[in-house]
């Protein structure tokens, strides 16, 4: 899967294409990297030192942007007159429960499907990935119906399971396509060595673990994200970052240096987990789909 | 170590057979070669014997305890695959050490008995390495190391060594078989190979279509083949066959070809029996047993236009156009005979074979 050097010319049109791309890189990272680092500066800012913004055109009055002093009560207004820490725990708990569920669920099925032949076999992959079709959106009043008459409306096991019902077909359909790519013969050396069926699913664990570093990623960002199942099935006991910044926003108070603040606060733990599994992430979703 | 009874079992895709009625009985302590082209059921009976597909019909018995319905890991039997199947995952001294940790074995032992099993195969110093730094035949020994420490009832090798180069195969065959003679354990050997077969094993059942054509001793096989299959399949190079007609030419049975007219030895007129006289046969000659001049010989000789050399080394393999065919001869490399000149070919007539036109069954 090594990349390999390509043999290229130089044509005048090789290097307008270059510098074109050099310019478009550049616009992107403004574009994409812009929006963090006003927030990130914001969330450190006065509220009057946060809108004290230059002209439009006036380059040279840019260093009004980093003349400011660095003050830590937005921070403290979350974790202290909010429960932000109650928050962030919730998040952590319905995003890693459900990736949890979602992966041990996710691999069994996904090692049943790929490994045994039964009838209807084809019908039932599908329908597991069909179940991804339907926007959430139209599920939603349903879902809440159902959860409401279970008692799961407002509890981080409603969320749980809701972001589960979402994650495991998509945990099914990514890591069904690793294990078909693991030998058989190496199930059957295990067996033939001593192991029993179910230890030998799990010696081949190892070999699609990039298959499942990538989908708890995928799984945890989806859930950290989310924005409607967290206002709708777990408003009230079970509030998450993203619905607790969306009520800093009051009718008649608008907090904005909260709302900076809690979106750094949101926005940390997954650059980390990012980088931590950055590597793994790559080969991860590439890997199963290129065969050795 | 065990026997091996293999009772008319059958082994069933669906509708499609893959192994029809086969029987076969490995002697304790034997090297068995099962041999036979691709699709020829052979595979499907090695992983019957290991337990990694169920078994239709029919029964298979190690000693006396039928094993159908054990699962891989109670059969008690190691298993060599053709690609390996090392954990890449594991050193080398982890992947040996798989089935004894499986078994709960004390860690001490584990660590004897894998640093013995790699010292017979030489294997030592590449205990720490993983499978992706080996090299074929390095890996190949991790899988045979993985298959011995743990002294099994039986070994089951599936085309171990189908893989290596030629000159590691050679080498590979020699230390297999010594090893197996070494542990004494029942070893059954699963190849396309006959070469392979022929120099290893002690009985070699040949396969063809999901049934057993022939049973018997590397020697049997070669010499005795029970029908034009086996006759043809088992050789390198392959025995040459020859349409002929059974005739009596005065007081002798001959051999009539378009060619040549060969009488059959004594003994040979009466296993051919009385009712294929006039009747179509398939002359079957291996390229060492005729033997090729520039001059006529005296005795029946067919004769022949040269085709082609072929020069191997220690033997030369020469191309002889017959009328209508061709036949290949293995002569020494001193042979001077140049493509397009005429030659003569004697058939040493204690080495010929004749098999019947119809259903192939060898009459000698």
């Amino acid at each position: 899967m090594a990349s390999r050097d390509v043999v290229s010319y130089e044509t005048p049109f090789t290097r307008i294409a270059r510098y074109a791309s050099i310019v478009f890189v550049v616009l992107y990272l403004v574009w994409t990297l812009l929006p963090f680092l006003v927030m990130f500066m914001s969330s450190f800012k006065d509220l009057l030192e946060a809108f004290k913004l230059p002209a439009v055109g006036d380059w040279s009055g840019i260093g009004i942007f980093f003349e400011f002093t660095p003050t830590l009560k937005h921070y403290r207004s979350l974790f202290v007159d909010n429960s932000f820490a109650t928050y962030i725990a919730n998040s952590l708990i319905a995003a890693g429960g459900s990736a949890v569920i979602s992966v041990i669920f996710g691999s069994l099925a996904a090692y049943s499907l790929s490994r045994v032949d039964f009838r209807g076999k084809q019908d039932l992959f599908f329908w597991i990935i069909s179940t991804r079709m339907a926007p959430v959106v139209a599920v939603m009043v349903p879902l809440y119906s159902i959860f409401r008459s279970l008692d799961l409306v407002g509890t981080l096991p409603g969320l749980i399971l809701a972001y589960t019902t979402f994650n495991l077909p998509f945990a099914i359909w990514i890591l069904k396509g690793f294990f078909d790519n693991v030998p058989f013969a190496i199930e059957e050396a295990q067996m033939v060595d001593g192991a029993t069926r179910f230890q030998a699913f799990r010696s081949i664990l190892p070999l699609v673990a990039p298959g499942i570093g990538a989908f708890v990623v995928l799984c945890i960002l989806f859930a950290w994200n989310d924005f409607l199942f967290a206002a709708i099935i777990g408003s009230g006991g079970a509030k998450t970052l993203p619905v607790a910044t969306r009520e800093l926003v009051q009718p008649q108070n608008i907090q904005w240096g909260a709302i900076m603040a809690a979106g750094v606060v949101t926005t940390l733990p997954m650059m980390a987990l990012g980088l931590v599994i950055r590597k793994y992430l790559v080969t991860g979703l590439t890997m199963g789909a290129v065969k050795e | 170590m065990a026997s091996v009874t293999i009772k008319n079992v059958w082994k069933y895709y669906g509708e499609t057979p893959a192994v029809k009625d086969l029987n076969i009985f490995c002697p304790d302590g034997s090297f068995v070669s099962i041999l036979g082209p691709s699709g020829c059921g052979k595979s499907s009976t090695m992983r019957m014997l290991a337990g990694l597909e169920h078994i239709s019909a029919g029964d298979i018995l190690f000693d006396d305890q039928r094993i159908n319905d054990l699962a891989p890991k109670d059969r008690d039997v190691a298993m060599v695959f053709e690609n390996y199947a090392l954990y890449p995952h594991k050193s080398v001294f982890d992947n040996i050490a798989n089935p004894l940790r499986l078994r709960k074995i004390n860690e001490t032992v584990v660590k004897e008995r894998v640093t013995a099993a790699a010292t017979l195969l030489e294997i030592a110093h590449l205990l720490n390495r993983r499978p992706h730094e080996l090299s074929g035949g390095q890996k190949q020994r991790v899988a045979i190391g993985r298959a011995i420490v743990r002294e099994p009832k039986l070994f089951l090798f599936d085309e171990p060594i189908a893989h290596l180069d030629a000159k590691l195969r050679a080498h590979m065959r020699g230390e297999i078989k010594h090893l197996q003679r070494t542990l004494g354990t029942t070893m059954i050997y699963v190849t396309h190979d006959q070469l392979e077969a022929l120099s290893m094993a002690d009985y070699i059942a040949v396969m063809h279509d999901g049934e057993l054509q022939q049973w018997g001793t590397p020697s049997e096989i070669f010499n005795k083949p029970v029908n034009a299959w086996v006759a043809g399949f088992v050789g390198e190079p392959a025995m040459n066959f020859l349409t002929c007609s059974v005739t009596s030419r005065g007081d002798d049975v001959v051999l009539r070809h378009r060619n040549f007219e060969i009488p059959l030895l004594a003994g040979q007129v009466s296993q051919i029996n009385g009712s294929s006289q006039g009747g179509a046969v398939r002359m079957g000659v291996r390229p060492d047993a005729l033997s090729i001049s520039m001059e006529r010989p005296d005795d029946a000789a067919i004769q022949g236009e040269i085709f082609v050399n072929e020069l191997l080394g220690g033997d030369m393999l020469v191309d002889v156009s017959l009328e209508d065919c061709r036949v290949r001869v293995k002569t020494s490399p001193e042979f001077a005979g140049k493509p397009g000149e005429p030659c003569y070919l004697t058939v040493n007539r204690q080495k010929w074979h004749v098999f019947d036109s119809q259903d192939g069954h060898a009459y000698f």
